[in-house]
């Protein structure tokens, strides 16, 4: 039986998980999909659309990992003994999180969701448990992925775009030689696409697709995958038959490409919608924090929704602004930039680790542009980054302590 | 800045670079306008060439100084940043010679160029211009190369470099040719003064826009 201060709590929590997530969705997007609207691989109604759907896909299929971390690995659970009090942080995490991001919004400042959430939930950690609730290998790895996905993704984006200047853009023949290596970029896409599906998520369970298999059919999947589409490519271009150039092949893959992108900017941010969410909706459930039960479904249904919601309404805006700005990206180096921040992003949500999806972006971008591939890139924004980084935890962390306190002054 | 993605991209310094090339060009024809100008018997309106090609000096130097000052220490650029000042640099001395060269010739009332040197000041002005008027074209391959990393469209922009440099030459050959007939044709010691200081300042403009395309070259390499 729920008591009525539960189902308050509960129905507040739905209201600012949505909040949240639709705040990813209005903002967070646009460093997904501009590239490609920018590079007028797609319009920005397709990216829209297509973001839309797939954000949702990615948060239900691949999105439990990170929610899982958020909601039980941060805090260890167990310490937790007192469900009220429990209740109160993950309400006060919630709200925090949602606080530190409207004024993000409000100050245009580049905070980032995921930083606010893990930030939040420290807070709640050590306001009702002391230091020692915190996990903090798990809090290590956080961090360290923080760092390292940046890192990551400024490497394969740099890795990538050489790859495209010495074996396609130098060629002499620079449109087959990209006819020729797409099934490498796309399937190398697709691979991780269907590793991602099927490498420890419940559908691989479900399907009763062993780590090995996983990849052996992630691989054939892969290979398949990128000689069709070249063979699409090919008649696609024959039939065409206007001016040759490579960066129109990599036009048409960056369509897909951007799939890619929704896919893992779902799988990986719906945790900061839902992972606090999910705590209070255990909590009032059961009574416990439940650390043994899987994300249900439709709290990720809801996440991704809440995100599309956002994509929907305040997307469009953010998307055309940023399109319009970013026009000297060419298709080689959206796609590039894409490719990383997507596998970075991707690799992160298997690992249960929430990273920015915005620093994998900004990481690829860097990345392409040492490669000597962008006009002009401000690294300025990375320092900038880097302290408000520095500074979203902490604070994030003291408003939730401070929400929690004056929770339980009235409680 | 909610969206850092984008606060990443910042303006880009080749536009102001082509319009600089292009402020260049338009500066080129102006004094080829003012020198033919002032060779003549009834010309009314140096003064007026030499103004539009001061105001266009002025508007270059603003572009020049946009580009420096836009440039935040934290910007990645296709070429070394200072590759792209040097080249900068180069190509606003073109414009500086252009100016220096006016200057020189109104410094003297006109129609003082004797007849007999016409006809091979004429050249030189004909083969300093024909370089500066390739820079601008220049660096629109070159932006197209940075973009594209095309093989072909490199050796494009290098025939282009190569091209200004046979230029060059030939302006050199037209000087030489020029100051050669000086000490033959003139006694008047100013009027030689005037006119070898002269074909000095206007071979330099092509010195400069040869030194242009070597910093291009520079720039463009693998």
């Amino acid at each position: 039986m729920l008591m009525p201060m539960e189902y308050v709590i509960l129905g507040l929590g739905f209201i600012l998980g949505f909040h949240m997530a639709w705040n990813i969705g209005a903002n967070d997007v646009a460093n997904s999909m501009a590239s490609a609207v920018g590079a007028k691989a797609i319009t920005q109604r397709q990216a829209i659309f297509i973001a839309g759907i797939l954000v949702i896909v990615g948060a239900i299929f691949i999105g439990g990992h990170v929610t899982e971390t958020i909601r039980g690995g941060i805090i260890s659970p167990e310490v937790l003994d007192d469900p009220q009090i429990a209740l109160m942080g993950a309400f006060s995490a919630l709200m925090a999180a949602s606080l530190w991001v409207s004024f993000a919004t409000w100050k245009s400042l580049p905070v980032s969701t995921t930083h606010s959430v893990v930030g939040a939930m420290i807070g709640f950690g050590i306001v009702t448990g002391g230091f020692g609730v915190i996990n903090w290998e798990v809090m290590g790895a956080v961090v360290g992925s923080w760092v390292i996905s940046p890192v990551f993704s400024m490497t394969i984006g740099f890795i990538m775009f050489k790859i495209i200047v010495r074996f396609v853009l130098t060629q002499n023949d620079s449109f087959s030689a990209a006819l020729k290596l797409s099934p490498l970029f796309i399937g190398v896409a697709i691979f991780v696409v269907v590793m991602s599906f099927l490498f420890k998520t419940p559908l691989g369970t479900a399907m009763a697709v062993g780590d090995i298999t996983a990849m052996l059919v992630a691989g054939v999947i892969g290979i398949a995958g990128g000689f069709g589409g070249r063979n699409l490519l090919a008649r696609l271009f024959a039939r065409r038959g206007e001016q040759k150039e490579p960066e129109l092949i990599f036009r048409t893959i960056q369509v897909g490409t951007s799939c890619y992108v929704a896919l893992a900017l779902g799988a990986n941010d719906v945790a900061n919608a839902i992972g606090p969410l999910a705590l209070i909706y255990f909590l009032t459930r059961t009574g416990a924090v439940g650390a043994e039960l899987p994300v249900p479904f439709y709290l990720l249904l809801f996440g991704g929704a809440g995100i599309s919601v956002g994509i929907a309404m305040g997307g469009a805006r953010v998307i055309r602004t940023v399109g319009s700005r970013i026009t000297h990206l060419t298709n080689t180096r959206g796609y590039s930039v894409d490719f990383a921040a997507a596998t970075t992003v991707l690799m992160a949500s298997k690992l249960g680790l929430p990273v920015s999806t915005t620093h994998a972006a900004v990481g690829g971008v860097m990345g392409v542009g040492l490669a000597r591939g962008v006009e002009a890139v401000n690294f300025a924004i990375v320092f900038k980054i880097m302290i408000y980084w520095i500074l979203t935890v902490p604070a994030a962390a003291l408003t939730s302590m401070i929400l929690f306190k004056t929770i339980e002054f009235f409680v | 800045m909610r969206i850092p993605f984008f606060s990443m991209f910042t303006r880009s310094p080749f536009d102001e670079l082509q319009e600089h090339a292009e402020k260049v060009k338009e500066c080129a024809w102006a004094f080829q306008q003012a020198i033919e100008c002032y060779a003549s018997s009834r010309c009314e309106v140096f003064e007026e060439h030499r103004q539009q090609v001061i105001t266009l000096e002025h508007a270059a130097d603003d572009i020049k100084r946009s580009i420096r000052g836009h440039m935040p220490k934290n910007v990645l650029l296709p070429v070394e940043k200072f590759q792209l000042f040097r080249y900068l640099r180069e190509q606003d001395s073109v414009l500086d010679a252009v100016q220096e060269s006016l200057n020189w010739l109104s410094y003297r009332p006109h129609n003082n160029i004797p007849e007999a040197l016409e006809r091979d000041l004429f050249l030189l002005v004909d083969a300093v211009v024909e370089p500066t008027e390739e820079l601008s074209r220049m660096v629109g391959e070159a932006r197209s190369y940075l973009r594209s990393f095309s093989e072909k469209q490199r050796e494009k922009v290098k025939a282009i470099i190569a091209n200004i440099r046979q230029m060059e030459h030939e302006a050199d050959q037209r000087e030489h040719a020029l100051l050669r007939k000086i000490f033959e044709v003139e006694n008047d010691p100013v009027t030689v003064l005037h006119m070898v200081r002269l074909a000095e300042i206007i071979g330099s403009v092509a010195d400069h826009a040869e030194n242009a395309g070597d910093m291009m070259r520079a720039m463009i390499a693998r």
